[in-house]
This record gives C-alpha cells, sequence and structure tokens, in this order.
C-alpha cells in the first residue's frame, strides 16, 4: 500500500514535469542562455566589429569599467533615482490607496483615471512629458506663468532636469504601487478591524497596528519589485534628456546601452551589466532584511 | 524528356525572380515616402517586391547591427547613414559595388564628390551609391534682416549694415543683437546631449577651419580653433538661444523656428522645405537658406548599399540602378527629395520648383562630413557627452575638450589609424 502511494506520488511527480518541460526549456532559452553568454563575454575582448574570443582578457573589462569615473557618476545617479523613485511612489501611492479603500463614489472613475498611464508606453509619455515640459511651448510654464511664476527650464538645467525625470517616472509608475497595494488593502481580513472598533481603537491605531504589519507582506513585494524596475529605467531618460544636461540623468542602463550599440563594446557593456546586477541584487537584499524582521523570513 | 526538363527549370528560373522580395529597413523621413509612393513602377516592371520597414532613426543601428553580423541578413538592401559608412564596410559588412558598376555600366560620375567621399567610398573602394543627402546650413529669417528699425539701430552699435553673416563670429553677434532687441530669440538651437549637439557645433567647428583629428589620426579638437568654436558655440546658447535648448533635438528646435520665435537656426537645408510649407509653419515664405557663417558647414546624407550576407544581392542591385536612375532621381527630386547628383541639382523643372536647390549644391560640395571609420558612433556619444558636459557650465571648455581628445586618441588606435 505504502509502496503503491510512493509510485503514485511518483508519477504525478513526472506528470509535473512534464508539463513543466516546455516552459522551462522556454525560460532558459529566453533567459538562461542569454545570461550566461554575457557572462562568458564579459571575459572577452569581444566587440560587434571583432566577434570573436580570440582575446581573453579576465577581469580586465571590469577593470576598465570600474575605473571608469562615468560609471561611478551614473552608478551615482542610479542610486539616487531609485531611493527617491521608489520612497515618493511608495509613500503616495500607499496614502492613495488607504483612500480608495474606502466607501466612496466614482471609484471605477478614479480606478480608470489612476490606470491609464501604466498602460500608456513610456515612449509615448515621454514624448507628451517632453511638449509639456518645452520651457516656450510648453503647457505647464504657461500656466505657471499665468501665477506668475517664472519659466522654468525643466530638462535643461542640470539640476531641475533630474527632478523633472524623476517627476515624469512617479507620473507613470505610480499607479502600479497604487494597484498593488490596494490589492492588498482589499484582501486584508476584516475580523480584527471589527475587534479593534469594539476595543476602542482610532483610525491611527488600526492603521498602524493593523493594516501595516498585516500589509508588510504586500509592501515588501511592491517595493523590491518596483525597485527592481526603477533600476532598469531607460526608455524615459532615452526620450527626455538622453542621460543630459552633461551627464546628470544618465543612469546605468542608458550608460550600457550607450556601451553596447555606440561604443559597439559588448564585453565590456556586460561586464557593466553584472556589476549593474550585483547592485540591485545588494539592494534587493538589503531591502528583505530591513523590512523582515528576524524569523519572519521563514 | 529533355524539353519538360527544360521547361520546368525555365519556369522555376522565372517563378524564382519574380517571387523575391526585397526587405528594406529604412528611416521614416519625407524621401522614403516619397520613394515608397513609387514602388508599384518598380514591382511592374521588374517583378520584383519590395517591402520597406519604416521606424525611427534612433532604433536603425541596433536593429541593424544583429542582422548584419548573422549569418543571413533579413534585409537584402540597406540604406547606410554616414555615421555608420565607416563602420559597416570596416567590419567587412557591405557587398563592394565596383564590379556591378563596371558590368552595368551605372555612370557614377554625376554624382557630387563630396557625396561619394561621404557614403559612396570607404578607404578607395566602393560600398555605397549616394541615395540623399541633409547637409546643415543657415536658415534664416529674411523678414527681420529687412526691418529698417534693427537695421539702423545695428549700424549705430557696430558701424556695418546687418546682413547674412559671412564669418561665425558675426553670426554670433547678429543673433546677440536680435535676442537683444527684439522678442526673437537669435538661434533655434539643438544643444541635446548626443548626436544633436555634436551635429550642430560640428557646423561652428568646420567653420572656423578646425577638425576631428589631423591627417595622421591624431585628435585636433582641443587646438585653439576646437576651443574658440566651443566659445562661440556656447556663447551663442547663452545669450542668444531659447531657454531649453540644452535638452532640444531638431524637432524641437524646428517648433521655436515654425512658431516664429527664432531669427535663425543652423540645420538641415531639407528644413527650408519644411519651414515653406505654411500647414506646419508659421514663417512660410519668410525664410531662406544660407551657407553655414565660414563657408563651411557638417555635410550629411545616406547612401545605398547591399549587405554581404544578402540572398537577393542581385536583385537588389536591380533596385539601385531603378531608384537612382536619371528619371526616378529627378521625379524624386520633384516630390521633396534631397537630391545628391549634378544633373538632378540644375534640372531646369527641379530648380523652377525648388529655386535654392543651386544653393543646397553650392552647401554640398563645400560641406565636411564627420570622420567615418569603425568608432565614429562612439566618437560622437564621446563628444556629445563633453560639449554637454561643457555646455551645462558642468566642465571647463578646455577640460571637456582635453578629455574627449583623449577618448578620440584611444579609438583612433584602436582602429589602427593612428600614425606616428
Amino acid at each position: 500500500m505504502l509502496k503503491r502511494r510512493h509510485s503514485l506520488k511518483q508519477s504525478e511527480k513526472f506528470t509535473g514535469w512534464m508539463f513543466m518541460i516546455p516552459s522551462l526549456a522556454v525560460m532558459a532559452a529566453v533567459v538562461a542562455v542569454p545570461l550566461l553568454f554575457s557572462l562568458i563575454v564579459s571575459f572577452y575582448g569581444y566587440t560587434f566589429v571583432n566577434p570573436t574570443f580570440n582575446v581573453f582578457l579576465g577581469f580586465g573589462n571590469y577593470r576598465t569599467a570600474l575605473s571608469d569615473p562615468y560609471f561611478w557618476h551614473s552608478l551615482w545617479v542610479t542610486v539616487k533615482f531609485v531611493v527617491f523613485v521608489v520612497s515618493i511612489e511608495f509613500t503616495l501611492g500607499f496614502i492613495i490607496a488607504l483612500m480608495l479603500n474606502r466607501k466612496i463614489r466614482f471609484k471605477r472613475v478614479y480606478y480608470t483615471i489612476l490606470t491609464l498611464p501604466m498602460v500608456m508606453s513610456p515612449v509615448a509619455v515621454g514624448l507628451i512629458w517632453k511638449m509639456l515640459l518645452h520651457p516656450d511651448l510648453g503647457v505647464l510654464n504657461y500656466f505657471l506663468g499665468l501665477i506668475g511664476i517664472g519659466p522654468i527650464n525643466w530638462l535643461a538645467d542640470s539640476t531641475t532636469a533630474f527632478w523633472s525625470v524623476l517627476m515624469v517616472d512617479i507620473w507613470q509608475q505610480i499607479s502600479f504601487m497604487i494597484l498593488l497595494l490596494l490589492a492588498g488593502l482589499v484582501s486584508l481580513p476584516k475580523e480584527p478591524y471589527e475587534a479593534a472598533t469594539i476595543d476602542g481603537a482610532n483610525e491611527f491605531q488600526k492603521l498602524f497596528y493593523i493594516t501595516i504589519p498585516l500589509m508588510r507582506p504586500v509592501m515588501v513585494a511592491a517595493i523590491i519589485i518596483r525597485t527592481i524596475f526603477a533600476f532598469r529605467t531607460f526608455d524615459l531618460i532615452y526620450v527626455l534628456t538622453r542621460g543630459g544636461p552633461g551627464v546628470s540623468t544618465e543612469v546605468l542602463s542608458y550608460f550600457i546601452y550607450r556601451k553596447t550599440f555606440m561604443g559597439l563594446n559588448l564585453a565590456e557593456a556586460s561586464a557593466t551589466s553584472y556589476v549593474l546586477l550585483g547592485v540591485v541584487m545588494f539592494f534587493v537584499v538589503i531591502a528583505f532584511k530591513v523590512i523582515y524582521k528576524k524569523g519572519e523570513i521563514s | 524528356m529533355k524539353r519538360w526538363v527544360f521547361v520546368i527549370l525555365s519556369l522555376l528560373v522565372t517563378f524564382s525572380l519574380f517571387g523575391v522580395t526585397l526587405k528594406v529597413l529604412m528611416e521614416d523621413v519625407p524621401e522614403t515616402h516619397i520613394i515608397k509612393a513609387l514602388l508599384p513602377e518598380f514591382e511592374a516592371k521588374t517583378g520584383i517586391k519590395v517591402e520597406f520597414e519604416i521606424v525611427q532613426y534612433m532604433d536603425m543601428h541596433a536593429k541593424l547591427v544583429p542582422q548584419l553580423m548573422s549569418p543571413n541578413c533579413q534585409y537584402d538592401l540597406l540604406e547606410v547613414d554616414n555615421y555608420w559608412a565607416g563602420e559597416f564596410p570596416a567590419a567587412g559588412w557591405l557587398e563592394p559595388l565596383e564590379k556591378y558598376v563596371k558590368r552595368d555600366n551605372f555612370d557614377i560620375s554625376v554624382y557630387l564628390p563630396s557625396m561619394l567621399d561621404m557614403v559612396g567610398y570607404y578607404n578607395g573602394k566602393l560600398y555605397m551609391i549616394p541615395m540623399y543627402n541633409y547637409a546643415m546650413g543657415l536658415i534664416y529669417r529674411k523678414d527681420v534682416l529687412e526691418n529698417e528699425e534693427l537695421r539702423k539701430k545695428y549700424r549705430e552699435q557696430y558701424g556695418k549694415e546687418l546682413t547674412v553673416p559671412r564669418t561665425l563670429e558675426e553670426y554670433v553677434q547678429i543673433c546677440e543683437f536680435i535676442q537683444a532687441n527684439t522678442d526673437l530669440y537669435g538661434s533655434a538651437m539643438q544643444a541635446q546631449r548626443g548626436d544633436p549637439i555634436v551635429m550642430e557645433w560640428s557646423n561652428y567647428l568646420f567653420a572656423l577651419g578646425g577638425d576631428y583629428y589631423d591627417e595622421k589620426w591624431h585628435p585636433c579638437i582641443n587646438d585653439e580653433k576646437g576651443i574658440k568654436a566651443t566659445e562661440l558655440y556656447i556663447r551663442v546658447l547663452k545669450n542668444a538661444a531659447p531657454p531649453g535648448a540644452l535638452s532640444f533635438n531638431l524637432d524641437d528646435a524646428f517648433r521655436v523656428m515654425a512658431q516664429g520665435k527664432a531669427f535663425s537656426m543652423i540645420s538641415y537645408n531639407w528644413m527650408v522645405a519644411q519651414l515653406e510649407d505654411p500647414k506646419k509653419s508659421k514663417v512660410a515664405g519668410k525664410v531662406a537658406l544660407a551657407p553655414m557663417p565660414g563657408g563651411i558647414g557638417l555635410n550629411g546624407g545616406w547612401g545605398w548599399a547591399i549587405p554581404k550576407n544578402s540572398q537577393h544581392k542581385e536583385e537588389a542591385w536591380e533596385f539601385i540602378k531603378w531608384v537612382e536612375s536619371p528619371e526616378i532621381a529627378k521625379r524624386r527630386a520633384l516630390m521633396g527629395g534631397a537630391p545628391t547628383r549634378f544633373d538632378v541639382f540644375t534640372d531646369e523643372e527641379v530648380v523652377k520648383k525648388y529655386p535654392w536647390y543651386p544653393k543646397v549644391m553650392w552647401l554640398l560640395m563645400y560641406a565636411k562630413h564627420v570622420p567615418e571609420f569603425q568608432y565614429s558612433a562612439q566618437m560622437i556619444e564621446v563628444v556629445g557627452r563633453e560639449l554637454s558636459l561643457a555646455a551645462s557650465g558642468k566642465k571647463s571648455i578646455k577640460d571637456a575638450l582635453d578629455t574627449a581628445a583623449k577618448e578620440l586618441e584611444r579609438l583612433s588606435k584602436l582602429a589602427g589609424l593612428w600614425k606616428k
């Protein structure tokens, strides 16, 4: 009897694998193979002009990448960008999600409006905002001019440009945060709130002692996903500033793009990408550590 | 039996000829749409189908490189920008065209030498046939220069007439004067980091007689001419350009000009036709084209080429022969295209329709192009970055150009061009 159950379990496992194999194969082909290829490439003198594995450089590409001051600059820009984008989007997103998670009218209208930016392609968003932010012909400066605020040089000033890009990114991506957090809020159990109401807790106490602790897993997921996406921001920068003025908005993904398609140096670009991967991993691990307190992770 | 084999074979040959579809990656610009409109004629004449995949410029290089590296190129025919006119042949991706030209007596003597030099020959070998040009020049507002009040003021201030500038210094001065004395911007600039700023700035550099490299491929971008060109460029950017110019590309600059908010722009000659179109511009009838002040501006253009790994080389050449034949070249020009040949530029009908075309030919004859080698695209990125740093005040002009020169030297050494 026991043996039969064992074999049943095994055949179930086998069927499971059979179902998994096609998708695993596709995943391996589109994720693992390129990852492995770029890892190998990053140790050679492989360029588009000379696409061979004749020259082994070891960690040479990594050394070149790490000794480039512009690399460090764009790493700093990226980290700054990610930290601001994620924290602002999370805070605003959470507030808006809480506001939407009540019995209010026109909820569906709000949902629709909030989802709109998210379904637009970042390139379209970039182009639209570029027009809105145009210093002379843009609508934004026109309205600011009506209330007496002088024309702001949104994208062409090396300090303002960073914040302008940040603003556009938040405008587009905040709906993702809101929807994710809202989904979490909607699925929270009602009982703790009822108990708390009976015990005489006020709204703030409910928020800090019930909602936030219960929401922690959703929050972690939201922050981590958003962090990973934010590290990859490319389209907006490409359309709005191309990393300029100077190098003030040059994030690492754009830096790598330049190395690949302008410099044709796939090897160095791959090495830089692996450094970026390391940085993202580092941040994600930190995020896990900070948000999950000891023991909770299991 | 033999006869049947013959019939089947000849049928097969005809079918294979008729069944061919040429795939071409094209940039989304007026010239592409002009040629697209003429395609049915080519198909009717030869039975070869042509399919254009039309995309934005910024997507093209990234799409082409993997195809050119693969064993079978998805595109049978290419249009090659002059930025890549060194890189593609150097990497061995293009089919040499001499044997086709000789075999079919294709006349290349009608092309302007500057065009052939830019998008024809690479290292003395013919790889491309010039397709269209986008040489840059000065586009200015005639009505502003004719304004009596301004002219008087200018005479009082500088002791000379307000006319179309002949030197770069004069241009800068006039731009500053106009911005200070009217509500117009002096120059609608395109100083976005990357190719926009490099293209515009190259006009300033060439106008002063400067260059990227000397004849031994040592960078000379940071000599006194380079520094002076950059100083003047930044002076216009600070005193005589729209406030957001540091993030403008050609479209943004065009909009400012088309809205009638600027006196001039250093831009592509085909912009004149757009600015003269009352549907797109408020200044139609008021603009004119002149050579870059100082005489030498930046040349630019595209050439037809056949990838070495193309599967339909003969058909591709057939298409080039057709699209560059005198009749079709002339018809393209009449439809608003930008020619590359003497005979079309001086054609009576063409000149009647576009009176400024002889001027464009003059522009083309003297214009210079950016150095063409494996790493042109990277060179432009580096120079674009450093110029943008200098223009936004993050680096001194000297520092920025020195850094650029250092990287340029690395690139010419890497390409094996640097000589002792």
